[in-house]
């Protein structure tokens, strides 16, 4: 059954972001801005740019996630002794003294859900730029993921934060932040960001595309 | 289908948005891959740029060191990390592998030392305390430029010295090491100025080498005739005002020392250069000796045996020592095969003090030379200085050369003619000794013994004589006087003493006759005597019945005798 779904898209129709209002675009997409005739604000069929977009963003995620697990998180200095800790090390210390289930939480919050993040996102890029009609549906559940999860990722920076403002006691015992955890709130950030860019009706217009 | 109508009129009644057609622009949000890229771009080209050297170096132990956390540091600056730690082959040494920071990396040398840093407590400093919290950490010192290197061997115990400290090396030579170590203190006037650094045996096993470092500005006051002694331990020295101990520190009694100080009574020399060469002497007395630069060598030769001089044997004049032997020979003259001992002497002129100070300029041409040269000495010689040869000890026997003037001497001159000017001699002692006993003897055996003895015996024949004549005259006539005058002596006794004697005797008879009469029996006194005596008896008798008496009855004496029959 050939039903075209009445998508606002094909009807020109733009939704306004900000006051909701359903206006006409012009007939034809081209390359322009378009205002809303209630608010003013620009209206977007799609989100603009968004493949691009996301893309900048995912790039350099990937760069800063490099820093963020080669340099030190943290650095505990104790009767000065200086510590320097980065997540992977941290990990394996949990590991070593037995707290399994911290070293998990770590290792998934910090490590493996950023790198999960990227994929998916990076997945998701190639499959929209590619046409590919392959499970829709399980594509936009794992955009659904990424956004969800992206924020989780920042309890490490918390937790880095909480521990150098409380511990604070001079020679006896001092945290400081390194400059790993700066790298890792920006992968983290920066990765929300490419979440929020990137559009998942793109996934989907491959198919009223196809069908036209 | 009115609704789809209606929606569709819906539709068309709807506002047509406004367009603007804009030319597409560069999207903004490529910078922030591009700053990501710029900051991991930093981030490698810093990381890459700091990447130093890894170098290795080898301790006894790796006491303290961890492996990702021990720093090395260079005056308190950190310069890299130990990144492993592990064993060597035969696993009698730790290899500390360690990142350094490539401008450490330009200072490296083959004379770069490194140490560990940990507590140290020594008897005479306390050091590395920080290290107890902070952790053994591992200093470098970059020494001097020299060639490349990545390996080294790190000091046991961290150097005394390290580059750039202000102050000079100075080698010093002893026979033995005593107590002095490295780190053993160096005192100027019991000021603390440097300390021992190394010190190794001699090559050939004979001496001690001391390196010792003196902190400026004290170098200054190391001359060139500057004595170092050992000033290790206490001084004891027990005089006439008691006893008295001396010592430079504390540190000293513990850990040995070495204190300089120029002799007393000279004038300090020149500033001594870097690594200058001293004798440490043993002890400060030794070093107070003073030592001659000048030396003057001259023959000797000695007509008799040298048995018992030996090299290094004193020169003394008047007992006062000018020099020493330097060498003995024995020399064969081929012509007329006479061998002859030629004894090589060193002397001292700067020991003898003249009372004018010599200059260039001496006008008074009358002052003689000093004896330092030849010319000194033939003057005095001319005054009839000679060599001799006397025993030290007549128990080893050891010899030595004593100079003195002998005016009687045999005038002789400072012969010239051989290497060495030599002054002449005179014979020992004991050699003029033995020559005055020959001639004595000689003179001895020439006596006419036999002749003597002849005349011995006549004399004695001669007294026998005499005394014969004595016995036949002149003794009897003697005797015959002597009792002719003892006769007479009698006589006269008997003529007079005896009429004397007995009228004496005739007295004692009458004496003893009255005395007779008054004790006879029949006297009176005998008589009164009889009676007083049987009174005494009666006397004796009533007391005794008094007594009886009172007895029996002892109150009798307070009352009375009373009634004889109140019983």
């Amino acid at each position: 059954m050939k039903t075209r779904l009445p998508i606002a898209r094909n009807a020109s129709l733009i939704s306004c972001h900000s006051c909701h209002l359903l206006c006409k675009g012009p007939k034809k997409y081209v390359v322009s801005t378009m205002k809303c005739p209630r608010c003013g604000a620009i209206l977007h069929s799609r989100k603009p740019n968004s493949i691009a977009r996301t893309w900048a963003l995912i790039l350099a995620a990937a760069i800063f996630y490099v820093p963020a697990n080669v340099l030190p998180i943290t650095t505990v200095i104790s009767f000065g002794k200086a510590q320097s800790d980065t997540i992977m090390s941290g990990v394996i210390y949990f590991i070593a003294t037995g707290l399994w289930p911290i070293a998990l939480v770590i290792f998934v919050a910090s490590v493996f859900v950023p790198l999960v993040k990227l994929t998916i996102l990076t997945f998701l890029l190639i499959s929209v730029q590619r046409k590919s009609t392959w499970h829709q549906k399980d594509r936009t559940r794992l955009y659904r993921f990424t956004e969800i999860v992206g924020r989780w990722s920042m309890v490490d920076v918390y937790v880095v934060t909480i521990l150098v403002a409380l511990v604070n006691l001079g020679s006896i015992a001092t945290i400081q932040a390194g400059p790993g955890a700066v790298f890792f709130a920006a992968v983290v950030v920066i990765t929300m960001f490419a979440a929020m860019s990137f559009d998942p009706r793109l996934i989907w217009d491959v198919k009223e595309d196809t069908n036209e | 289908m009115n609704e789809q109508q209606n929606d569709e009129t819906v539709l068309n009644d709807l506002p047509d948005s406004v367009v603007h057609t804009k030319k597409r622009q560069f999207s903004i949000v490529w910078i922030v891959p591009l700053v990501a890229v710029i900051i991991g771009g930093w981030l490698i080209y810093k990381a890459l740029s700091e990447k130093g050297l890894t170098i290795t170096i080898t301790f006894n132990s790796a006491e303290g060191l961890e492996a990702g956390k021990t720093k090395i540091k260079y005056k308190d600056v950190e310069l890299g990390q130990v990144e492993n730690i592990t064993l060597s082959p035969n696993l009698s040494q730790v290899i500390v592998s360690a990142q350094l920071a490539k401008e450490a990396g330009k200072h490296l040398s083959e004379n770069s030392r490194f140490w560990v840093v940990r507590a140290r407590i020594g008897a005479s400093a306390i050091s590395g305390i920080g290290t107890i919290f902070s952790g053994a950490y591992i200093e470098v010192d970059f020494g001097k430029p020299g060639k490349k290197a990545l390996h080294f061997k790190g000091l046991e115990n961290p150097p005394i010295v390290t580059t750039g400290l202000p102050g000079r090396h100075f080698i010093l030579e002893a026979d033995r090491r005593g107590s002095l170590d490295i780190g053993s203190m160096v005192y100027y006037r019991q000021i603390k100025v440097g300390q021992v650094v190394a010190y190794q045996l001699a090559q050939d096993g004979k001496m001690i080498t001391f390196k010792i470092f003196v902190h400026a500005p004290y170098h200054n006051y190391v001359r060139k005739n500057t004595h170092f002694w050992n000033a290790s331990g206490l001084d004891v020295s027990l005089d006439a005002k008691g006893i008295r101990i001396d010592t430079e520190s504390l540190a000293t009694l513990l850990v040995g020392g070495i204190a300089f100080d120029v002799p007393k009574n000279t004038r300090p020399g020149d500033l001594s250069e870097e690594e200058a060469v001293f004798i440490l002497y043993n002890s400060f007395e030794d070093s107070q000796q003073r030592t001659y630069t000048v030396k003057t060598k001259w023959l000797l030769h000695f007509d008799g045996s040298v048995r018992g001089l030996s090299p290094g044997a004193p020169v003394e004049f008047r007992g006062i020592q000018i020099g020493k032997v330097q060498d003995i020979n024995l020399r064969l003259n081929t012509k007329d095969l006479s061998i002859k001992i030629p004894v090589i002497i060193e002397l001292e002129p700067e020991r003898l003090i003249p009372d004018v100070e010599f200059t260039e300029d001496t006008e008074n041409k009358n002052v003689k030379e000093v004896p330092g040269n030849v010319k000194g000495i033939e003057h005095l010689v001319a005054k009839g200085l000679r060599a001799q040869l006397k025993t030290g000890s007549i128990i080893t026997g050891q010899k030595y050369v004593d100079f003195d003037f002998h005016p009687d001497a045999p005038v002789r001159r400072v012969n010239l003619e051989g290497i060495y000017p030599e002054i002449p001699t005179l014979p020992s002692t004991i050699e003029e000794m033995g020559e005055k006993i020959t001639k004595i003897l000689a003179r001895l055996d020439k006596l006419p013994v036999e002749q003597i003895g002849y005349d011995l015996r006549d004399t004695v024949q001669n007294a026998k004589r005499f005394t014969h004549a004595l016995e036949e005259k002149k003794t009897v006539e003697h005797l015959n006087t002597t009792l002719q005058e003892t006769q007479q002596l009698v006589a006269k006794l008997r003529k007079n003493a005896v009429p004397e004697i007995t009228s004496a005797l005739k007295q004692a008879q009458k004496s003893l006759n009255a005395a007779e009469a008054i004790l006879s029996s029949n006297s009176t006194l005998q008589h009164k005597i009889n009676i007083a005596l049987d009174e005494l008896a009666g006397a004796a008798r009533s007391i005794r019945i008094l007594t009886d008496y009172l007895e029996q009855h002892p109150d009798a004496l307070i009352f009375g005798k009373g009634k004889q029959n109140e019983d």
